[in-house]
């Protein structure tokens, strides 16, 4: 949908005297010093997918906003290409429009949110919300019906007469979505669009935005300073150290895998009992901490060196038939099943044996809650069913502290 | 060695005597100039018009009759302001009627109105233009400072050959005089209008004049209102030397007055003056708190 190849912006008097440095791969404090230009973005790739949230992360006066700012304009990148792939035009790229056409894209195929809203004092919320349509120039009756609808949408029906300043910082923030998502642009730009906000709202402003985001299938490219919320609203990020991109992937494979020292220092301070999955911590039965336990009516036992008591077997194609301690035959019961079961009940000192299964995509926080209801280590089934790995403590404790799983 | 001695002392004690700027001789050559080339101009293409303006207004202002003016006063100071901005407004209105000079009020309102009407036709758009270039404003800065610090005693001669004697050399001068506020906040409005609104509007596909009109110049409005309100109070504090050159109304009973040295008619002039300022600077400044731009919670 966005494919950014190599932008680069320089501010200062002389831009292009910077760019060979840039080549070169100097850094921006001696690009500084040696040319006297400021490097807000050093060499930006990525290529967003159509309905993807794609994250941009890093620390302040990274080059965030410059970056986002390139996509829509607002900022003339120094070099490179965004090329832009709408329905009806095809693939073009953004830096060679000319300044009609670029009112045209700004119009119809893309939005923004701003981190201080930047919502009109002027205008009641109502009108705020459907600034845009008044640009694309529709009808009264046709501003009204949408504004209000998108208002609906946020939570905000009843505050269509009200002025911003009359409004709390998350219900404006909520009006600066609505408003964004009223001219249905197929790009939603968000610059740290809840920074400003209070941690509680700030959660509740991510959870409506994931709710609002499977509804409408957005494209969004959404700056923040905060992993985690990278991490709960992105399904890529891309890291940025002083306007380079270090690294992109899903959540998982940036904590688990961090590339510098930088995102690793990042990470380090991560929730990821959200991000990490249970595939990526399992281990393997093929590892060698396991060993066989022999073979019984076409099924083969096998148990891990530390817990020869408890044997897990399975069949020719790999699926678990069955989890015996001491020769004795456990239940055996799906996570959600268990949790579903459990929900709303008190928690109990006393676990059962049963043998819990999950899928690899489980993430952590869930298998964790699963343990809650039993002393047996996790199994982690894949999607064709086959048994793919246990989760015993060693696993959870790893995943949590070290952020790393087994494949890693 | 005695000569070069005398030189220096006469250099001393009188430098000027070396050099005469005729400053005296060119200033009145210009004017004479202009007055020969632009009086016809400015008698058939600008008296004409400032008359115009300024006979309709007074024609409808005193075609109100006063009882009327006074509620018409205390609504509009209502709506505009408070109550009590509201109660201080008849009763201002009412002491100028009993003090037996409701009739040079209403001519100097006129006067004022005329002056500010014309202010804000030229003013405003030349304010908006300065927003928007440097350079136009580099020139025009200047310019303001000539007008607004000339003491207006200097150009009523002119005025007076240009325009003869009355009501129009006199709204002239108040023009010139009471128009660079309009003018310099009318700019400073709309450049102050914070860079994150702009961003938005820009954002969202909006053209440079769809900024102007939907977002820079609601947001500039209060400030444009400050201009409006300093325009007002430059021109009521230009009626009485407009009174000098045959304009009438409440200045006109201050200079008279003045000549005659009957204090009490020039005090009664200098009441009505002040009373119909403070009342106007009220009514503007709560205008300028109406616009939207500034609603606070509290409200
Ligand atoms: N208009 C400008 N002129 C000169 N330098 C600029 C300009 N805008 C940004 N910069 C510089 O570019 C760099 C990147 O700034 P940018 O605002 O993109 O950072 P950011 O990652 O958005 O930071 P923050 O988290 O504080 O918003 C900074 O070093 C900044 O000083
Ligand atoms: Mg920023």
């Amino acid at each position: 949908m966005i494919r950014a190849e190599n932008v680069s912006k320089i501010f200062g008097s002389d831009p292009e005297s910077a760019l060979p440095l840039l080549k070169q791969g100097k850094s921006k404090d001696e690009i500084r010093e040696e040319t006297g230009q400021t490097v807000g973005v050093n060499n930006a790739s990525f290529d967003i997918e159509p309905g993807e949230v794609f994250a941009i992360m890093g620390l302040s006066g990274c080059g965030k906003s410059t970056l986002i700012r390139c996509v829509n304009r607002i900022i003339d990148p120094t070099a490179g290409s965004i090329f832009f792939k709408d329905p009806e035009h095809g693939e073009q790229d953004i830096t060679t429009l000319n300044a009609e056409q670029l009112r045209i894209l700004r119009k119809r195929h893309m939005s923004m949110v701003f981190q201080h809203f930047a919502l009109f004092p002027h205008r009641t919320v109502l009108s705020n919300a459907s600034y845009g349509l008044e640009i694309q120039g529709r009808s009264n009756d046709e501003r009204e019906l949408r504004g209000q609808q998108v208002l609906d949408m946020v939570g905000l029906g009843q505050w269509g007469h009200a002025y911003p300043s009359e409004l709390s910082g998350g219900m404006q923030q909520r009006v600066g979505l609505a408003r964004a998502l009223a001219t249905e642009a197929e790009v939603l730009l968000m610059d740290e669009p809840f920074s400003a906000l209070d941690p509680l709202i700030k959660v509740d402003m991510q959870q409506e935005l994931k709710k609002i985001q499977r509804e409408l299938q957005r494209t969004v490219l959404f700056i923040t300073h905060d992993l985690d919320e990278a991490m709960r609203i992105g399904d890529h990020i891309a890291i940025m150290e002083e306007g380079r991109i270090v690294q992109i992937g899903s959540p998982e494979q940036i904590l688990v895998n961090p590339r510098t020292d930088y995102v690793a220092k990042f990470v380090e301070h991560a929730d990821p009992t959200g991000v990490i999955t249970a595939g990526t911590i399992a281990l393997p039965f093929e590892s060698d901490a396991f060993e066989s336990s022999g073979e019984r009516d076409g099924i083969r036992y096998s148990h891990h060196r530390d817990h020869p008591q408890i044997r897990y077997g399975r069949d020719r194609d790999g699926r678990l038939r069955g989890v015996t301690i001491d020769d004795r035959e456990v239940p055996m019961q799906q996570l959600e099943q268990v949790l579903d079961a459990a929900e709303g009940a008190e928690v109990s000192r006393l676990r059962d044996e049963v043998a819990i299964t999950c899928s690899e995509e489980t993430v952590l926080r869930r298998v964790l809650r699963g343990r809650l209801h039993s002393t047996l280590p996790v199994i982690v089934t894949t999607g064709d069913g086959r048994a793919r790995g246990l989760i015993d403590d060693p696993e959870l404790i790893n995943g949590i502290l070290e952020k790393r799983g087994h494949t890693a | 060695m005695g000569e070069s001695l005398e030189f220096l002392r006469t250099l001393m004690n009188d430098p000027f005597g070396f050099l005469d700027i005729p400053v005296r001789q060119i200033i009145t050559d210009i004017v004479n100039w202009i007055v020969a080339n632009f009086r016809d101009f400015s008698r058939t293409y600008i008296s004409p018009p400032v008359r115009g303006v300024m006979n309709s207004v007074q024609w409808a202002l005193s075609s109100i009759p006063p009882g009327i003016f006074l509620i018409g006063i205390f609504l509009l100071g209502w709506w505009a302001a408070s109550w009590r901005i509201a109660v201080f407004s008849i009763v201002s209105f009412a002491l100028i009627g009993f003090m037996g000079v409701w009739d040079q009020m209403i001519i100097t309102l006129s006067l004022v109105v005329t002056a500010v009407f014309f202010c804000i036709l030229f003013g405003l758009p030349l304010g908006i233009l300065s927003s928007r270039s440097d350079r136009f404003y580099a020139i025009l800065r200047p310019i303001l400072d000539i007008m607004q610090t000339t003491p207006p005693f200097v150009y009523l001669v002119p005025a007076v050959m240009l325009f003869s004697i009355g009501n129009v050399p006199g709204l002239i001068a108040t023009i010139v005089f009471a128009m660079p506020p309009v003018i310099r906040l009318t700019n400073l409005g709309i450049r102050q209008v914070n860079s994150e609104f702009i961003e938005a509007a820009v954002a969202f596909g909006s053209s440079r004049r769809q900024i102007l009109w939907k977002v820079q110049f609601p947001l500039a409005l209060p400030t444009i209102m400050a201009g409006l309100n300093q325009t007002i109070m430059l021109s009521l504090s230009m009626v009485v030397i407009a009174a000098i050159i045959g304009a009438g109304g409440l200045g006109l009973e201050v200079y008279a007055g003045l000549e005659r040295l009957n204090i009490g008619q020039a005090f009664v002039g200098g009441i009505g003056i002040v009373l119909l300022a403070m009342v106007l600077d009220r009514l503007t400044q709560g205008l300028g708190e109406k616009a939207p731009g500034v609603r606070h919670k509290a409200d």
